[in-house]
């Protein structure tokens, strides 16, 4: 057996490692810190900017009601009366509706490449779905201008209906739709290759059929991730902007329920018409955009609040 | 009978299914033909080479015309008017608007036109190029060419003349050139500052950090949330922190591209985070553990054993990074600003490719040509990245499950 041998230095430099590592994570830590400050900036940030145009002391006379902002059914009156309520509800209502259209596809895309098709093609779908997800923002956004418009024209032409080119709320909805579909669907798909595949064996060999089992177990068992899933998908929604903007058609007023008629999101409301960057017009964005991060984190806790509970009862 | 109803619903709902997930399917074929149908036309070289704004250049000739008789190139076709005088040839061209106007179509090498002087700076050279247009010559005989004449009348006018009083081209304009440079710095400035503290905040959330300290977690927490915040936010961030931040620091007035590099860091920053954190995870800790038993310290191990088993990781960050820059507008349009230009300065305005497609859909005529010809790119590009970094994660697993 070889003996190993210490010296004295071996002491002192295991010693001295040990330092060079403490430094080491020391310094680590600075970029750890500045990667986790950034949303913490933002929330600091943009709430400065954003309650600015409320403040006299800011605006003085110009300053906006604050009252009148998140009650106001018109988006904005000179000089200086702006107004949210209508554009919020606009944005929840034009979200609903594409979670509505986006959510059924999902999981029945998931649950044909989880388990209805030969891997080969399940691979190949999911590559497809995987794409679609990586398609940017804008790139909807003109395919929304130029095809999905097209297609609600032609939608309100069937029942007689006016709308302006196809820039309308069923437009927004569409494009929404098609955006969060790939987001909901990966997910379901992790959900639905997560479920014990004992529990499927189980319901066939009671006599189920195939179809039943999805239906009544697979799903069940998977709702907790579909639903993470569809979380997720719906904050998408509501923050996702260029290609909403590009169909929404910003309207001055609402709320509007009206499918073909124009509509008017926060994001909307935030991107277009953007020329000066400051003022009273600009800051009031932020304004826009706090609210939006306000709708998202409650969106995110009451739907959280929805999981746990749907959870219970499985 | 119950039986055989049970399997007409099964029937059915197994239809429905295959049918509803193609939906997917088609809609990803119907954005590529929309594009390819509306844009592969525009789509050329000199669409990606050439400026947005066309530049005008009024020049004359005024010296003494010499001798030579320049012969058309053969592959110049029966659509090329050529004066074999000034050895230049005319075309009848569309406008991205549709309409027509007169094409310098080709230039000889020798030709008298070749290098003209400008009118407008004195003393200053204009070089004539083949694809600029031609508006109006006024020559010495004074007939003038409109560039309504067509490109049969200018050949033959060009041909009887001998010096020119006043000629104006222009350039196509169009282009993307500016775009594609700055999106190139974009990329280039936010891998150099998010890539750093990406990859060393994974190194230390997976190998330094204290286990179960409670600080740790909240900051782990933080950066997670970092992904749930829409990209339109983060322009925001850009907007009241890094454009007056950079405004202190460099000649910049308002929204820059370092403002636009700083803001895409911070929206790349846990795409970096979560995909190093992935690598490091699957690094067996036998490596670890081989390494420190010969002697090497923790920081040694980390940086030199680790990190390299991690770098296809990390490759795969950069390669989901820069898809995102490319794909990012919402962020970009507060960080930066929707002006397009054509000489790209750090501290001053211009478009990545995908605002570029914002600036010109978001007006009164959108150009759905140039704004399909640019997302052809943008796709090609993305989808390429992705698919490579799908390959690097199925080897990855493939290794591992091997090995």
């Amino acid at each position: 057996m070889t003996k190993i041998e210490f010296n004295k230095d071996t002491k002192f430099s295991m010693k001295h490692n040990k330092k060079t590592d403490r430094i080491m994570q020391n310094i680590l830590l600075i970029p750890t810190v500045l990667s986790a400050s950034f949303v913490l900036m933002i929330l600091i940030f943009i709430s400065q900017r954003g309650v600015a145009p409320f403040l006299p002391s800011e605006y003085g006379n110009e300053s906006v009601n604050f009252l009148r902002f998140i009650t106001g059914v018109t988006w904005y009156q000179p000089p200086n009366s702006y107004g949210i309520f209508f554009i919020v509800v606009n944005t929840v209502f034009v979200v609903a509706l594409s979670s509505l259209i986006a959510v059924p596809i999902s999981v029945f895309t998931a649950l044909y490449i989880a388990k209805m098709t030969p891997k080969p093609i399940s691979k190949f779908f999911q590559t497809i779905i995987e794409l679609l997800a990586s398609v940017p923002s804008i790139v909807f956004g003109v395919f929304g201008l130029g095809v999905i418009t097209k297609v609600v024209l032609w939608i309100a032409s069937i029942f007689g209906l006016q709308t302006a080119g196809g820039i309308s709320t069923l437009a927004t909805v569409f494009v929404l739709a098609m955006m969060i579909l790939p987001t909901i669907t990966l997910l379901s798909i992790t959900a639905i290759n997560s479920v014990n595949l004992d529990l499927e064996k189980n319901s066939l060999a009671l006599g189920a059929s195939k179809m039943q089992t999805y239906f009544k177990v697979t799903l069940v068992s998977a709702k907790s991730g579909i639903f993470a899933g569809i979380i997720l998908g719906i904050g998408r929604a509501l923050g996702e902007a260029t290609a909403v903007s590009m169909v929404a058609g910003n309207a001055g007023s609402g709320p509007s329920f009206d499918l073909f008629s124009t509509t008017r999101t926060l994001t909307s409301t935030m991107l277009l018409g953007l020329k000066e960057t400051t003022g009273l017009d600009y800051d009031i964005r932020f304004s826009v955009g706090m609210v939006l991060i306000l709708l998202i984190i409650l969106t995110n806790l009451g739907l959280n609040y929805l999981k746990k509970k749907v959870g219970r009862f499985s | 009978m119950k039986h055989s109803k049970r399997r007409r619903l099964d029937f059915l709902f197994q239809g429905v299914i295959t049918i509803t997930s193609m939906i997917g399917l088609f809609l990803l074929i119907a954005i590529f033909a929309y594009v390819f149908k509306q844009g592969s036309g525009l789509l050329s070289w000199d669409l990606l080479t050439s400026d947005y704004y066309a530049t005008t250049y009024d020049t004359y000739y005024s010296d003494q015309l010499g001798d030579e008789v320049f012969e058309k190139p053969s592959h110049l076709d029966e659509s090329v008017y050529f004066s074999s005088k000034w050895g230049i040839g005319f075309s009848t061209a569309l406008d991205n608007e549709g309409k027509s106007y007169m094409l310098i179509a080709y230039i000889d090498s020798n030709s008298p036109l070749r290098i003209l002087p400008d009118k407008n700076n004195e003393g200053e050279v204009v070089e004539i190029t083949e694809n600029q247009a031609l508006l109006k010559v006024i020559f010495t005989n004074y007939t003038i060419i409109m560039s309504s004449e067509g490109p049969e009348n200018a050949a033959n006018l060009f041909d009887a003349a001998d010096g020119i009083i006043d000629m104006i081209t222009t350039t196509s304009g169009k282009g993307i050139r500016g775009s594609i440079i700055t999106t190139l710095y974009l990329i280039i400035l936010t891998l150099i500052i998010a890539l750093p503290i990406g990859v060393l905040s994974a190194i230390y959330l997976r190998e330094f950090a204290p286990k179960k300290s409670k600080i740790v977690e909240i900051l782990r927490r933080l950066i997670e949330m970092l992904t749930g915040v829409p990209s339109i936010i983060f322009g925001l961030l850009g907007a009241a922190v890094f454009i007056p931040f950079t405004s202190t620091f460099t000649a910049a007035d308002g929204g820059n591209l370092i403002s636009g590099a700083l803001t895409l860091a911070v929206i790349v920053l846990p795409v970096i985070i979560t995909s190093t954190d992935e690598a490091l995870k699957v690094i067996p800790d036998d490596f670890r553990q081989a390494s420190l038993a010969l002697g090497a310290t923790k920081t040694q191990t980390t940086f030199k054993v680790v990190l390299k088993s991690a770098i296809p990781g990390i490759l795969s960050a950069v390669l989901l990074s820069v898809g995102r820059i490319i794909g990012e507008s919402a962020a970009l349009i507060y960080a930066i600003g929707t002006a397009i230009k054509d000489q790209i300065i750090l501290t001053e305005r211009s478009t990545s490719l995908a605002v570029h497609i914002w600036s010109i859909m978001a007006g009164e005529t959108p150009n759905f040509e140039l704004a399909s010809a640019i997302s052809i790119i943008i796709l090609a590009v993305v989808l390429v990245l992705n698919l490579i970094v799908k390959f690097i994660a199925n080897k990855l697993s493939y290794e591992s499950r091997t090995s």
